[in-house]
C-alpha cells in the first residue's frame, strides 16, 4: 500500500467517528461550535501523531506482555502535555473543552491505532497513519461543529451568520445534547446512503 | 522469552522518562498559565471600574481599586450565584458610595452554562448596562421590587444575577473602607481615628481631618433610637444612618426612610407628619450632638 | 451541592452520564443490543466505577497532592483503572464465567470507557469528599446502567421494525438516543438541580 493511501484512508474510508464508530464521546460533546470541534480534533491529532511516532520508534524494544501499560504511559504523557499547553496558551478553549482534554487518553482511536498499526510499522508510515486518522477525526468534528453552530446558534466562529433575527431564535435544540445525537445520526445515515 | 525482570525494568524506565518529561512541561507552562490567568483577571477588573492599580484583599474574590495617586476609588468583587445551567461568574465594581460602576459576566466561551439564546443574554451590554449606578436598594429585578428589567423568558438567569450581586454587596461592601459603617457615612475618608471609643471619630484623609463621625442615642416614642452621623468641618452632614430603633412599624419607623435621611445632607429637615414624636426626637438628638461635638471640628 | 441525596439525583438523572455528559458512549452503543448483556455490563461498570473512584481519590489526596505531583494525574488515574479492570477481568473469569463470556471483548474495553475516567476526574474537579465521591460514582453508574437497559430494550424492538436501509443500525440508534436525551433534558431543574 502506497504512502499516500495510508494517509487518506483515515480521512474518509476509515473515518474514526463515522465509519469505525470510535471516539464518539468527544465527537458529540465538543462539537457544539466549530472552534471547540476543531480545537478538540487538533488536540487529539497531536496526541495521536506523536504517540504513534514514539511507539513506532520503540516498537522493537517494548516487551509484548507489558505493551498496553507502556502505550498508555506514552499516550497519557502527550495528553498531559497538550493539557498544560492549552491551559497556558488557549485558556478559553481549555475551559470550553473541560474534562474532555484529559479524556483524550481513553479515546479508543489513539490506543487502537497504537496497537493495530504503530507497534508494527515504520515511523514514517505510523506518522502518516496518525495524521490521516487524526485529521479525519478533526474533519468530522469540525463539520458537526459547523452544522450545530450555524443552525443552533446563528454564528460561525462567533460571527453572526444569518443576522440578528435568526440569532435571537436559532434551533437551540442542536446545541443541546439531543441535537448532537441527531446530527451524528443524520450524518451517518447520509454516509450510509451515498458512500458505499 | 522476555524475563519478568526486563519487563519491569522497561516499564519503570518508560514511567520515569515520562514523569521527567512531564515535570519539565509543567514547570515550563505553570508560570505562563498563572500569567495568563492574571492578565485575564486584570482585564476583567478594568472592565468594571476605572482604576489604575488593583490589590487583592481576598484572593480571587475582592480587590481594592486605586487611582494613580493611590487613593481608593472602590472595590471589585466576584460572585458565582447558581443560575439556570450552572454557576454564573460575575465581577462587580463598586464605588465608595456603594453604587455599581459596572459588571462583567463570563461568556459562554469562558464557561457560562446558561441556555444559549436565552439565559446567555445576561452577558449582553444592554442587560449589564442597567446595573451601573444601582445600589443595594434597587439592584433586584422589577418583579422582586428592584429596578432591573429581567430578560424576557430568562427570568431565572436574570434573577440569579441580581440576587447574587445583592448578596455580594451585602457581604463585601465593608471592604470599601474599613469600617464600612463609618465609611458609608463619610465617603471620601480613608481612615477614622478614635476620639471617644464607640462614640466619636475623626474622619481622616492623608493625615488631614475632614470632619467627624459620631454615634448618638436619643429616647424616641417606643424606645431608644441609635444613630450615626458624619459632619464636615463646615458642619455639613455627609451621611446619617439609623443603627437601631424600635419605633412603631409603619409610623415611627418612617425615620428609617432613605429619602428622609438623605435630606439631612441638604439641611436638617422638619419632622415627618404622622411620625412627629419619633422624627422630632431624632432631629433634636442630631442637633444636640452636633452642638456637643462642635468643638472637635476645625 | 453538598447534600448526598442531591448529588445522587444529579448524577443519576439530571446530569445523566450518557445522555447529558456524553461519557460512556462507545459501550453504550456497542453493548446495548440485548437487555441481558446491557445489564451485565452495567453492573460491571458500577462496580469498577465505584472502586476506581475510591482508589483514585485516595491516590490523589494521599500522594499526588501532598507531593506536588498533580501533573501526573492523567497518567496515574488511567493506569490505576487499567490495572483495576485487569483484576476484575481475572476475577470474573473464575467466578462468573458465563457473564465473562457474554461480555467478551467489552470487558477490557471498560478501561477505555471514558465514563470511568471521567467520573474520577469529576470527583476531583467538583472537590468531592470521599463519601460524596462514592455517592457520585454509584449514582453515575446506576444512571449509566438504567439508560443502557432502556436503550437495549428499544433497540431490540428497532431491530424488528421496518426501517429505511440507510437509517438501519447506527443512524436510527442515534436518533432514538436523541429522543431519550430530549426526555432526560426535562429533568433539568428537578429539585433545583441544574
Amino acid at each position: 500500500m502506497n504512502r499516500l493511501s495510508i494517509f487518506t484512508r483515515g480521512l474518509i474510508k476509515e473515518n474514526a467517528v463515522l465509519v469505525l464508530m470510535i471516539g464518539l464521546c468527544p465527537a458529540l460533546a465538543t462539537s457544539g461550535t466549530v472552534r471547540d470541534g476543531f480545537g478538540m480534533g487538533i488536540a487529539a491529532t497531536f496526541v495521536l501523531l506523536f504517540s504513534n511516532i514514539i511507539i513506532s520508534m520503540m516498537r522493537k524494544i517494548i516487551p509484548n506482555e507489558v505493551r498496553i501499560p507502556i502505550f498508555i504511559l506514552i499516550i497519557s504523557t502527550f495528553v498531559t502535555i497538550i493539557d498544560y499547553f492549552m491551559q497556558a496558551f488557549q485558556p478559553d478553549l481549555y475551559r470550553a473543552l473541560g474534562v474532555f482534554v484529559p479524556l483524550i487518553v481513553v479515546n479508543c482511536m489513539i490506543l487502537g491505532r497504537a496497537e493495530a498499526y504503530a507497534s508494527k510499522n515504520s515511523v514514517f508510515s505510523s506518522a502518516l497513519d496518525g495524521l490521516g486518522v487524526g485529521l479525519g477525526f478533526t474533519l468530522t468534528l469540525t463539520v458537526m461543529g459547523a452544522i450545530r453552530e450555524i443552525l443552533g446558534n446563528g454564528t460561525l466562529l462567533g460571527m453572526t451568520i444569518f443576522g440578528e433575527g435568526f440569532k435571537n431564535a436559532p434551533v437551540i435544540f442542536l446545541i443541546l445534547p439531543p441535537g448532537a445525537f441527531l446530527v451524528i445520526g443524520v450524518l451517518k445515515a447520509l454516509l450510509n446512503k451515498y458512500y458505499k | 522469552m522476555i524475563s519478568t525482570r526486563s519487563m519491569v525494568i522497561t516499564l519503570l524506565v518508560v514511567a520515569i522518562v515520562c514523569s521527567v518529561v512531564l515535570s519539565f512541561v509543567y514547570s515550563y507552562t505553570a508560570p505562563r498559565i498563572e500569567d495568563t490567568q492574571k492578565e485575564l483577571t486584570l482585564a476583567g477588573l478594568r472592565e468594571v471600574i476605572k482604576a489604575n492599580v488593583f490589590t487583592a484583599v481576598v484572593p480571587d474574590t475582592v480587590w481594592e481599586a486605586m487611582d494613580s495617586a493611590n487613593n481608593l476609588v472602590g472595590i471589585v468583587f466576584r460572585v458565582f450565584p447558581q443560575g439556570y445551567g450552572g454557576p454564573i461568574p460575575i465581577m462587580v465594581g463598586l464605588d465608595l458610595e456603594g453604587s455599581i460602576t459596572g459588571i462583567r459576566i463570563a461568556s459562554a466561551a469562558e464557561g457560562l452554562k446558561e441556555t444559549p439564546g436565552l439565559g446567555v443574554k445576561i452577558t449582553e451590554p444592554d442587560f449589564r448596562g442597567q446595573f451601573i449606578g444601582k445600589t443595594l436598594e434597587n439592584v433586584l429585578i422589577r418583579k422582586d421590587g428592584g429596578d432591573i428589567d429581567a430578560i424576557t423568558a430568562a427570568t431565572i438567569s436574570s434573577r440569579a444575577v441580581c440576587n447574587g450581586i445583592k448578596q455580594g454587596i451585602e457581604k463585601f461592601a465593608s471592604y470599601l473602607c474599613p469600617p464600612f459603617d463609618k465609611c458609608r457615612i463619610f465617603p471620601g475618608a480613608q481612615d477614622f481615628a478614635k476620639i471617644i471609643p464607640e462614640i466619636l471619630w475623626y474622619a481622616l484623609k492623608d493625615n488631614d481631618t475632614l470632619g467627624i463621625v459620631f454615634v448618638g442615642t436619643v429616647q424616641g416614642y417606643a424606645g431608644q433610637i441609635k444613630f450615626i452621623v458624619g459632619i464636615t468641618d463646615k458642619t455639613e452632614i455627609t451621611g446619617i444612618e439609623i443603627l437601631s430603633s424600635n419605633e412603631t412599624p409603619g409610623i415611627g419607623e418612617a425615620i428609617r426612610d432613605k429619602v428622609f435621611l438623605n435630606s439631612f445632607k441638604d439641611k436638617i429637615p422638619d419632622a415627618i407628619t404622622g411620625a412627629t414624636i419619633s422624627s422630632r426626637a431624632l432631629i433634636d438628638g442630631v442637633k444636640s450632638k452636633i452642638e456637643e461635638y462642635k468643638g472637635y471640628l476645625k | 451541592m453538598k447534600n448526598p441525596a442531591l448529588i445522587f439525583l444529579a448524577a443519576f438523572l439530571v446530569n445523566n452520564i450518557v445522555l447529558m455528559r456524553f461519557l460512556g458512549l462507545c459501550p453504550f452503543f456497542g453493548v446495548s443490543n440485548a437487555v441481558e448483556t446491557a445489564t451485565g455490563m452495567g453492573m460491571a461498570v458500577i462496580f469498577v466505577m465505584t472502586l476506581a473512584s475510591w482508589i483514585t481519590w485516595i491516590v490523589y489526596h494521599g500522594i499526588l497532592m501532598p507531593f506536588g505531583l498533580v501533573f501526573l494525574r492523567t497518567a496515574v488515574f488511567i493506569l490505576t483503572i487499567a490495572s483495576l479492570v485487569q483484576l476484575v477481568e481475572m476475577f470474573m473469569k473464575k467466578a462468573y464465567r458465563t457473564l465473562y463470556n457474554a461480555l467478551g471483548i467489552y470487558l477490557p474495553l471498560i478501561t477505555t470507557n471514558c465514563a470511568i475516567l471521567g467520573v474520577t476526574f469529576l470527583n476531583i474537579d467538583n472537590k468531592f469528599s470521599f463519601l460524596n465521591g462514592t455517592i457520585f460514582a454509584i449514582g453515575t453508574g446506576l444512571g449509566f446502567m438504567v439508560v443502557m437497559i432502556t436503550f437495549a430494550a428499544i433497540r431490540e424492538r428497532l431491530d424488528l421494525a421496518p426501517i429505511n436501509p440507510s437509517l438501519k443500525g447506527y443512524p436510527i440508534s442515534f436518533i432514538a438516543a436523541s429522543l431519550m436525551a430530549l426526555a432526560f433534558l426535562g429533568f433539568s431543574g428537578l429539585f433545583g438541580l441544574t
